[in-house]
């Protein structure tokens, strides 16, 4: 018995140990965003203000903006692709048919071949086709590396849920269209928001993709916070970063909360 | 309220024949019971005529009328769940609502419905609860009452009291019995338990390997099966083999009077239950040895040797006797059903 | 017939964007890497741009560059993550833990990543100041330059603390489905826990363990913005060295670059292939 508590105490350790390096830097993160004057060799900032965050949020600096602009495009980013998934994920998670394994793998293989070579192979047809340098381009370039999300989680939620709610309407005298709106939206909501808040981040996360075919006329937050992370900018990067974080986890903790699940659903794991 | 008739139904699912020649009618405010192990195709049947699956030949006809080409929400047949499949999101009175309110029937009129059914079911007080809430029998009684609400022509009831257990079982399958009689609605019950069939249903259907073997009254169905597959389905019986001639039917526990004369060699099936035993000085001409016993509260089991021939028997708990009595046994094969030997 | 049709239908508007952009994308280089981009006047297919480059030192270095940092990257994150999935299991405030685990790496994206590994770990950063602080060090050349350094440990370490949280949950899912049910028949049946995690816990996660190694490793392999953060000047990870040749204002020097994203491409659609593979050993355990 001793011995069993001297083994569980052992793994304790080593799991506050492993989660502490990994919050570690992100409290230093935090700590810089908040910093005025932080020489070598001091562990602590010699001074704390506001100064990088006050710049960000003055007007002069068009953060604000380009934030609020980031939020549009990946919104609307977000509602095309969940427009497209559900009915992929409906075919995948419930019928059978000839080539489903073909089409599961092309539908995932965006998250294994590089965006990089994607998008260059691209950018001169994107160029001819006047979508380059436009809202329209980054929008559809964006769509790519966040349909395997959309499609695997919404796939495995109409796994869990299956057909049957929507015969169970249809015996009830449920037209298709009235099934949709009546029982499988609802039903796949919670998936929805869960889906949706993933590719949100997806798409609010490019930067190559962004870079590339917005070619500087389409400019995310990221952008903006790009090359202060480059150039080394502590305080300036920092605080990017951690407005950065902050919407996405904003984003997810009011999700949480709002979204009633019928069912769980397995989770869904993101790189 | 309508009568329901079955032609010819074939359905297969990649080259398997799930459904073969299927011909069945269910007469107006009948209760017909399709009986078959998991796996049979009834399911498969009751989805064909509410029209969620279409069937490779064959008609279904609603009052003598194919109904085919009636989409699966204009057919007014209803199919209940086995699982309920209540709408998560939905409380008690919307699950109930829902089919009128995809009708469009005007909102008092629905309400008023509602209410009704409500009512009938007996849950008086549940009508704004989410399925989450409810218990196994009560969801049962939402699901049936979503499916009255709209008057179906005809009511499928796929396995609804598998879920259930004990006493709840009994009492859910008695009120459905009730309600089925008082309304009147021509009904299919889909079932793999054999009591569950014999005892709700004016007939049973028994239906093995995607075909209906028999198609009779319940008594029928399990005192005369037409073949061995039914006998089979019905549990515990004994063979016995022989041969008969002259209204003597002749086999190694010895020879019986019988009323059977249509071959001459087979097997007679005798179940166990109609095999009487007594104590060894009750003279019934034929004497056994108790090989086997076992209990089984309200009943025994025993096993009896009677000239190395095994029979089993099923008698009442207070008829006690230890392994290796010798009883008497009385069988009647006045009441045995033969199968022809091959 | 029509039922048959179904599926397709409702695959349509997806293949239409996957087929549309991500495979036209992807033919489009290749087409280029073969030497066929009129706008500039190329217009013979030909195979000179695959030698000329498959031979090239700088290319051969930057591929094993990549290859390395993929590969040492997600072996370390596999190893730890499992070792913090079966910590979290083992202890007892597993909730807590596997929230702020499963958050982590979906907030913080590749590049903030990179900050912080550069916040901490380069000469200026927060880990030379306390080796300076404890006197381990006396100054900070003292300390070994683990950013834009020619082993690329920022870049690794970057990937790392990406990925350890994703391999955790991934292994964690499947750990506390499997541990309740099997972990206590085995202890019956006299195993002792070690016995456990490496008889019954760690083969049954390794299928799984192996399809997310190929996720991450594709994923270190093919993205650009880490190596570009925190890489050195030579070699240069794949992805960047492929974007320095495509912005080359000398656009006939374009083949170039899409020879290196075509073998960017190939090594991918491999590794595609043994995920695939990988579903078919995590699928033998099922049922």
């Amino acid at each position: 018995m001793k011995k069993m508590k001297k083994r569980s105490l052992f793994f304790t350790v080593i799991m506050y140990s492993i989660i502490f390096l990994l919050l570690f830097p992100l409290v230093i993160l935090f700590v810089w965003s908040f910093t005025k004057n932080w020489p070598w060799p001091n562990i602590v900032p010699k001074a704390f203000g506001l100064r990088a965050i006050k710049y960000v949020f003055s007007p002069t600096s068009k953060s604000l903006k380009t934030l609020l602009f980031s939020v549009w495009l990946s919104s609307v980013v977000t509602i095309i692709t969940l427009f497209i998934s559900i009915p992929a994920a409906k075919a995948l998670g419930l019928y059978k048919f000839k080539g489903k394994r073909l089409f599961k793998l092309l539908i995932l293989a965006p998250i294994i071949v590089p965006p990089v070579a994607v998008s260059m192979g691209i950018h001169v047809t994107f160029i001819r086709l006047g979508l380059a340098n436009t809202f329209l381009g980054v929008v559809l370039m964006h769509i790519i590396p966040c349909i395997p999300y959309g499609v695997r989680i919404l796939t495995n939620v109409f796994e869990i849920i299956g057909e049957s709610m929507e015969m169970q309407a249809r015996v009830l005298g449920a037209n298709p269209y009235k099934t949709f709106f009546y029982i499988t939206l609802p039903m796949i909501s919670p998936g929805l928001v869960s889906a949706g808040s993933l590719i949100f981040i997806v798409s609010f996360s490019q930067y190559f993709t962004t870079f590339l075919i917005g070619g500087g006329k389409i400019v995310t937050f990221f952008m903006l916070m790009f090359p202060y992370i480059q150039s080394g900018d502590r305080m300036m990067a920092s605080v990017y970063s951690l407005i950065f974080i902050l919407t996405s986890l904003v984003l997810f903790v009011v999700i949480e909360k709002t979204v009633k699940a019928y069912y769980k659903a397995e989770n869904y794991f993101y790189i | 309220m309508s009568r329901l008739e079955l032609k010819n139904i074939t359905k297969k699912f990649d080259n398997k024949i799930i459904l073969d020649n299927i011909n069945l009618v269910v007469e107006e405010g009948e209760m017909v019971s399709l009986l078959g192990p998991s796996g049979c195709g009834k399911t498969t049947t009751l989805k064909i005529i509410t029209g969620l699956i279409y069937p490779d030949n064959g008609d279904v006809l609603l009052n003598n009328k194919s109904v085919l080409a009636v989409p699966v929400e204009k057919r007014e047949t209803v199919i209940v769940f086995q699982d309920y499949l209540l709408f998560p999101h939905m409380t008690v009175e919307e699950n109930i609502g829902f089919g009128l309110k995809m009708a469009k029937v005007d909102k008092k009129v629905r309400d008023k419905k509602v209410k009704e059914m409500i009512n009938l079911v007996r849950l008086n007080g549940h009508e704004k609860k989410y399925p989450r809430e409810l218990s196994g029998g009560q969801k049962q009684r939402v699901a049936l009452a979503r499916a009255i609400a709209v008057e179906p022509k005809v009511l499928l009831l796929d396995e609804p009291f598998s879920n259930l257990d004990g006493r709840l079982r009994e009492n859910m399958r008695e009120f459905v019995c009730e309600l089925q009689k008082q309304l009147k609605i021509t009904t299919i019950l889909v079932t793999h338990d054999r009591e569950e069939a014999l005892m709700t249903s004016d007939k049973v259907a028994v239906m093995l390997e995607g075909k209906i073997r028999q198609f009779g009254s319940p008594e029928e169905i399990y005192k005369k099966p037409a073949t061995k597959d039914v006998a089979d389905f019905f549990g515990e019986k004994n063979y016995i083999k022989g041969t008969i001639e002259n209204n003597i039917f002749k086999s190694r526990i010895g020879n019986f009077k019988t009323t059977f004369n249509k071959f001459s060699k087979g097997k007679a099936m005798i179940r166990p239950e109609e095999i009487e035993i007594f104590s060894k000085d009750v003279d019934t001409g034929l004497l056994g040895k108790i090989k086997k016993k076992k209990f089984a509260g309200d009943r025994m089991y025993y096993n009896i040797l009677i000239n190395d021939v095994e029979i089993k028997c099923i008698t009442k708990f207070n008829k006690n006797y230890n392994v290796g009595d010798m009883v008497s046994v009385k069988i009647d094969f006045n009441d045995a059903v033969f199968f022809k030997e091959e | 017939m029509k039922r048959n049709l179904k599926p397709y239908v409702l695959l349509l508007p997806v293949m239409l964007v996957i087929l549309g952009i991500f495979v036209s994308g992807l033919v489009m280089a290749l087409i280029q890497s073969l030497g066929y981009f009129p706008v500039v006047g190329l217009k013979d297919i030909t195979l000179k741009y695959y030698k000329e480059v498959l031979t090239d030192k700088s290319f051969l270095s930057s591929l094993s560059f990549s290859l390395y940092i993929s590969f040492t990257s997600s072996i370390i994150a596999i190893i730890v993550g499992i070792l913090l999935a079966y910590s979290i299991l083992r202890s007892n405030k597993k909730e807590r833990m596997e929230q702020i685990v499963y958050k982590l790496p979906i907030i913080v994206p590749h590049a903030v990543a990179a900050l912080l590994m550069y916040n901490v770990l380069s000469q200026s950063g927060i880990l030379p100041r306390i080796l300076y602080n404890m006197g381990i060090i006396s100054s900070q050349s003292e300390f070994p330059s683990l950013i834009f350094d020619n082993r690329g440990i920022g870049i690794i370490l970057a990937y790392v603390w990406k990925e350890i949280p994703f391999i955790a949950m991934v292994v964690y899912t499947i750990l506390s489905n499997i541990n309740d049910k099997l972990s206590e028949v085995a202890l019956n049946l006299g195993a002792n826990k070690r016995q456990v995690f490496f008889h019954i816990l760690l083969p049954l996660i390794m299928p799984s363990v192996f399809s997310a190694f190929i996720i991450i490793f594709a994923f270190s392999f093919g993205a650009f913005e880490v190596p570009y953060l925190l890489g050195p000047t030579a070699p240069k990870a794949l992805p960047v060295k492929a974007y320095i040749e495509y912005n080359n204002p000398d656009l006939t020097h374009r083949p170039y670059s899409m020879v290196i994203n075509m073998s960017l491409t190939f090594i991918s659609i491999i590794l595609v292939w043994l995920y695939h593979k990988s579903f078919k050993l995590i699928s033998k355990y099922d049922g």
